[in-house]
């Protein structure tokens, strides 16, 4: 395990249900995972995966119909460590927290950035509670982020209001708005499944510009395999309120040990491989967030089900870093060291 | 923003220019002609005949239909409306002594339900589900489902015959008093006429601000770490303003309505009163008249309440 | 180690925490099956209010149709012996100034003041449905042409237009319902227009259009179902609008004529300050019987509304 010296955030058996329309949605359904200092975390699996659940249970922007029920959530800040999900959700010590110290950047920059007000005033909002700037000085920083973020003519553009931003622009502008207070994490929650493809290239380029020169700890959520590939140092694999697999990219992605890891990269076409290469769709689909298996989330879809997979299977520590939630996992890293 | 007005002044002169044409109709296939709209009744029986004819003459008559609304619609541009039915009184004359009653009656209810309205519609979104909210929601439907002539009643006979607070109805003239001393006459028949209007805007400035509070920008105002008053004042209230300022401009034509049934209950001697005792007496030239102006009233809100959200709302302004 | 202790925020929440425990518990103890009954009944009928509306709006349409069942007075019988009569077993809402039993008037009124509404909020969905979905699908000069109609009539405020018409046409019953109609159709026109705008994107309409389907079969055959929701709830809050309406012009003296009793027509006496002092029977029970009516339909058209939308959750 590594030290606690080099943490940002651990999350340890999190809980997080979502009670709307008198219903329970375990979402989030014990979680556990730890951010590096300076490193990329990257979530990854489909939508409804209680990935995005557990980014705003960080940032504890819940909606109000939802709850942590159990687990903890710990900021390991320069002052020590802050239990987040004991916080009130807007209390002060909260605010103080947000912003200045864990971002977020969200997935659509259209509808995250508000239509009234220019950008310059959406950036100059968070230096107000977070900076002692004032005046003059936190205009011309705003121009400064916006410089920073590549943005041409910062001077007229932060004058502007998002609407006369194109969309690649506004989620560069949300960046800055995000990275204004130096975070020490920065979630982005599928910061470019809105953009275009060319574009998305140049988001993730500023992202790992400014994991390099500000040392920031990145939470990356996204559907996209290439993408994991292209920017973790680690990944957590979730499935249906868990994560099935977890540890260092290069590890997870040359020996994925869960089924469902194995099916989600068998899924992807790789460039190079020609027409003939075996794509395999994974069979079936999410079951019903409110009539779950009672077992493992994946069986039904799962290849390899044996009787034993009615039972939930335990996390289990596979080597050092590497982490997985399957009956069948001693086989299965046998033919993965092959 | 000149551009833009510019525009919304274009097209509302085109609705303006047929709904005259077709009070002039009216005004043509009802009784009476236009010498007998233009002259006063009593001077028509002592001309003699011979003089009368010249002056339909030379007044257009005899011309097709549309030099006489041209003629007609000039003669209105310029101030000439025309003469009432019944005692000849001109039409200008009886709107400058009754338009101000008016004006006074729907610009105090206007403010009272456009301001409560907000605030109310705010605070029961922000307290959304709990007691304040039901309370405020049930008391939103009560508003828009009373009569509002007979919240009117009942308040007379509370407010004036039992606890003789307020005068019964009827206004005092500029000059007779102080400001302060017309007061008491225009508080009930002004808060009469704004409640149907501020549990409208209330309801509507509910569900606007539950919609701006559900947005993404919403979430990432509180990703800022800012207090939440500022949340949902700043981001939440100022989004759910536009679509409200909206409404009350939609509503305006229902307000003006509804000065016509209040003056009455109150008989307040405005625009109202005349319009009821003109329809009464089958006085067609001033219905008509008040009738088209009503229109222009509506369209000049219409235009106000456009001009508004373009300044509170850069995606108006700048739009396409 | 510091740890945060929990502050206030989290005790505010006991409410809601207690609330969810409730569903959590439920929930994993499997209780909760599958609905029965569509989405759309099973919103509304959770819907208290509305259900409460719908209760109250089929009474009082009940005993308006059975009233003589109900009642053996005539609600037109002028009595010169029992004039103003205070409530009694034998006039149950008393008796007015010529001596006519108030809850006859009442409830007979009731027939008229809601035949009035219902009668026109159904006449104008009629025409402005027909004619909203021709022009939002298919276009052309008919849909310029009623649109622009439509700018003209909302134009005016709706009571000076109703009223400007009622001095052209005169009063009687059948005058002012074609006056409400040719008032009131415009919204409907534009709100159903503005369904089959968006409806007209959807590619379930592009495939019917592409299995050779006629314009007309598409439209009212598989679009109008998609759009009944928003035309229901319409109907609803026109029936509320025109009942007040009515209400208000019988009140003004410019409605149904005077004899024929309405429920706006009762309150009329109430204009003379005499009998709203000192004879509260002639015009209370009236006032609250229309404004529970109309509270009932407006519950109603918003339970109709809530259980319609499905971008409503929760």
């Amino acid at each position: 395990m590594a030290e606690t010296g080099d943490l940002a955030l651990s999350v340890r058996n999190l809980k997080t249900y979502m009670y709307a329309n008198n219903r329970c949605n375990k979402a989030v359904n014990g979680v556990s995972f730890e951010i590096h200092k300076g490193k990329t975390l990257c979530i990854v699996g489909e939508s409804g995966c209680g990935k995005s659940v557990t980014a705003s249970t960080i940032m504890q922007l819940l909606p109000t119909l939802s709850r942590i029920e159990e687990g903890e959530v710990i900021y390991h800040s320069d002052d020590g460590d802050i239990r987040i999900d004991q916080l009130a959700r807007n209390g002060r010590q909260m605010r103080a927290i947000r912003g200045s110290e864990i971002a977020m950047i969200f997935q659509d920059p259209m509808t995250a950035l508000n239509p009234v007000y220019t950008i310059g005033f959406q950036i100059i909002e968070m230096l107000l509670y977070h900076t002692r700037l004032r005046g003059r000085k936190r205009f011309n920083k705003a121009i400064d982020l916006l410089r920073s973020m590549g943005i041409p003519l910062p001077e007229r553009r932060v004058r502007e209001y998002p609407h006369q931003y194109s969309g690649g622009m506004r989620q560069r502008a949300m960046i800055a708005i995000a990275m204004s207070c130096n975070p020490k994490i920065l979630i982005a929650d599928e910061p470019t499944t809105a953009l275009d493809v060319t574009i998305q290239a140049q988001i993730f380029e500023l992202m790992e510009t400014l994991k390099r020169d500000h040392g920031t700890a990145i939470m990356l959520i996204t559907h996209d395999m290439g993408v994991v590939a292209e920017l973790a140092d680690d990944v957590a694999v979730m499935y249906m309120g868990n994560i099935v697999e977890a540890g260092p990219v290069g590890v997870v992605l040359r020996n994925p040990v869960h089924p469902y890891t194995r099916a989600l990269l068998e899924s992807i076409p790789v460039l190079g491989r020609g027409k003939n290469q075996e794509i395999r769709a994974i069979p079936g689909q999410t079951p019903d967030p409110y009539d779950r298996p009672k077992g493992c989330q994946f069986a039904d879809r799962c290849r390899y089900r044996i009787d034993q997979c009615d039972a939930m299977p335990p996390e289990t520590q596979i080597s050092d870093y590497h982490r997985v939630m399957c009956w069948r996992y001693e086989e299965f890293t046998a033919n993965a060291a092959e | 923003m000149p551009t833009y007005i510019i525009r919304r002044l274009l097209t509302l002169v085109p609705m303006a220019i047929v709904i005259s044409f077709l009070v002039y109709l009216g005004l043509e296939l009802t009784p009476g002609d236009a010498v007998s709209h233009m002259i006063p009744p009593d001077g028509i029986g002592s001309m003699d005949p011979e003089r009368l004819q010249m002056l339909r003459e030379s007044l257009g008559l005899g011309q097709p239909f549309l030099v006489r609304y041209w003629i007609w619609l000039t003669g209105v541009v310029q101030g000439e409306f025309g003469y009432s039915l019944s005692g000849g009184v001109p039409i200008a004359q009886i709107f400058l002594t009754r338009l101000p009653a008016t004006l006074e009656l729907s610009i105090a209810a206007l403010v009272i339900s456009s301001i409560a309205g907000s605030i109310l519609g705010t605070i029961s979104a922000l307290t959304r589900g709990s007691k304040t909210d039901q309370a405020l929601t049930t008391v939103g439907m009560l508003g828009v489902s009373i009569p509002e002539f007979f919240i009117g009643l009942v308040a007379i006979l509370i407010f004036s015959l039992n606890l003789q607070w307020l005068p019964v109805g009827g206004r005092l003239m500029p000059g007779d008093d102080s400001f302060w001393d017309r007061i008491p006459n225009l508080v009930m028949p002004a808060l009469v006429l704004s409640i149907m209007m501020t549990a409208g805007v209330m309801r509507y400035a509910r569900s606007s601000m539950l919609d701006a509070l559900s947005k993404d920008f919403v979430r990432t105002a509180r990703s800022k770490g800012m207090p939440e008053w500022r949340v949902n004042l700043l981001h939440g209230f100022r989004v759910a303003l536009t679509p409200v300022i909206v409404l009350i401009g939609f509503r305006l034509p229902v307000l003006i309505g509804g000065t016509v049934v209040i003056e009455q209950v109150f008989q307040w001697p405005g625009i109202g009163n005349e319009f009821i005792a003109s329809v009464r007496a089958q006085d067609y030239p001033l219905v008509m008249m008040i009738a088209l102006f009503s229109v222009i009233a509506v369209l000049l809100a219409s235009l106000i309440v456009d001009i508004l959200t373009a300044v509170i709302d850069p995606r108006v302004r700048l739009g396409d | 180690m510091t740890i945060a202790q929990p502050d206030r925020g989290k005790r505010r929440r006991s409410k809601l925490d207690a609330q969810f425990d409730r569903i959590r518990d439920r929930e994993e103890a499997g209780q909760v099956k599958k609905r029965r009954r569509g989405r759309f009944w099973n919103k509304f009928l959770n819907n208290h209010l509305a259900v409460a509306g719908l209760v109250v709006f089929t009474f009082i349409i009940l005993v308006s149709v059975f009233a003589p069942l109900l009642t053996s007075y005539d609600p037109r019988a002028v009595d010169l012996r029992s004039m103003t009569q205070a409530p009694s077993l034998e006039h149950w809402f008393g008796t007015d100034r010529t001596g006519r039993d108030v809850f006859a008037r009442v409830l007979y009124g009731g027939r008229i003041s809601i035949l009035v509404g219902l009668g026109s909020a159904i006449l104008c969905a009629i025409i402005g449905v027909i004619i909203g979905i021709y022009s939002g699908y298919i276009g052309g000069w008919l849909d310029w042409f009623a649109m622009r109609v439509s700018e003209v009539f909302m134009a005016f405020p709706q009571i000076i237009l109703v009223l400007l018409l009622v001095s052209i046409l005169g009063q009687s019953l059948a005058n002012l319902m074609i006056i409400f109609t040719l008032t009131g159709w415009g919204g409907i026109y534009r709100m159903a227009r503005a369904r089959m705008l968006s409806l007209r994107e959807e590619e379930y309409v592009q495939a019917l259009r592409s299995f050779g389907l006629g314009p007309a079969r598409i439209a009212y055959k598989h679009m109008l179902p998609n759009a009944l929701g928003p035309i229901m709830v319409n109907i609803t809050l026109s029936t509320a609008a025109f009942i007040l309406q009515e209400a208000a012009l019988s009140f003004l003296g410019l409605g149904v004529p005077l004899s024929v009793p309405t429920w706006g027509n009762i309150l009329n006496a109430a204009q003379d300050l005499r009998i709203l002092e000192n004879y509260w029977w002639i015009w209370l029970p009236v006032g609250v019987t229309i404004s529970l009516f109309v509270l009932s339909v407006n519950f109603i058209g918003d339970g109709l509304r809530d259980a319609t939308d499905p971008s409503q959750q929760g």
